[in-house]
């Protein structure tokens, strides 16, 4: 198996060539599915301290039971980071060293009036 | 994958490349790319890490201004072979938090 590395900032995406038996990360379809998630449990909510722990957890619990029903042989990480609107500015990068042809990532920014939630996702081929 | 070597390399990584700086939002951008590569080479090079890992290293740099942060994750994975580092360097100006994961490929 081949493998080598790969520097993932922002909105870097690898292009897939599709292969058989779909051993591929599929980015839009984790996309839409953490997409759905983060809406559905933060919509309007505003920066609550006491909740955020609470929220961290669904969002975290949701997204692997979907990619879980996906059924594909694979190993997931994902990571949520809720933050408060308060000016501060925040960056994020991720480098990591795997398998470009099966292994993939997708990081979902979101944000309402009052807080910034960004959720990234690493499927890495086992 | 013993997290506690992951965590010493990244450690030192962030003392290397954090050590006395001060929060701007131009160089911020390059810090944060800098320390995932710097990581994830070191983790590579690591010669307790048996040639089959996978690694991924995220990087999270903030500004400090008194707001609220929760960082979590889950992941799913083999537990006997599997798992993370994680490190957080603070300063008055920014934080700055490192998680590596291993993951072994079969």
């Amino acid at each position: 198996s081949s493998s080598c590395s790969s520097v993932f900032c922002r909105d870097d995406r690898m292009e897939e060539p599709v292969a058989q038996e779909d051993v591929t990360f599929n980015a839009d379809e984790v996309n839409g599915i953490v997409k759905e998630i983060v809406e559905m449990t933060l919509g309007t909510a505003s920066y609550a301290h006491n909740k955020v722990s609470q929220w961290s957890s669904e969002i975290l619990e949701a997204i692997i039971k979907r990619l879980t029903a996906t059924q594909k042989p694979y190993k997931y990480v994902v990571t949520c980071s809720i933050m408060q609107k308060t000016g501060a500015g925040l960056h994020t990068a991720s480098s990591s060293y795997w398998d470009n042809t099966t292994d993939g990532s997708t990081v979902v920014r979101w944000e309402n009036k009052f807080l910034y939630c960004i959720t990234a996702v690493y499927g890495l081929a086992t | 994958f013993r997290p506690a070597v992951a965590q010493e390399i990244i450690r030192d990584v962030l003392q290397k490349h954090l050590e006395g700086l001060v929060y701007n939002p131009e160089s911020t951008v390059q810090w944060t790319r800098e320390i995932a590569e710097d990581v994830r080479k070191q983790l590579k090079g690591e010669e307790q890490f048996d040639s089959r890992y996978k690694f991924v290293v995220q990087v999270l740099v903030g500004e400090q201004r008194g707001q609220g942060f929760k960082l979590g994750c889950r992941c799913l994975w083999d537990t006997d072979t599997d798992a993370f580092a994680e490190e957080v360097y603070t300063t008055d100006s920014f934080f700055c938090v490192v998680t590596a994961y291993g993951l072994y490929h079969y």
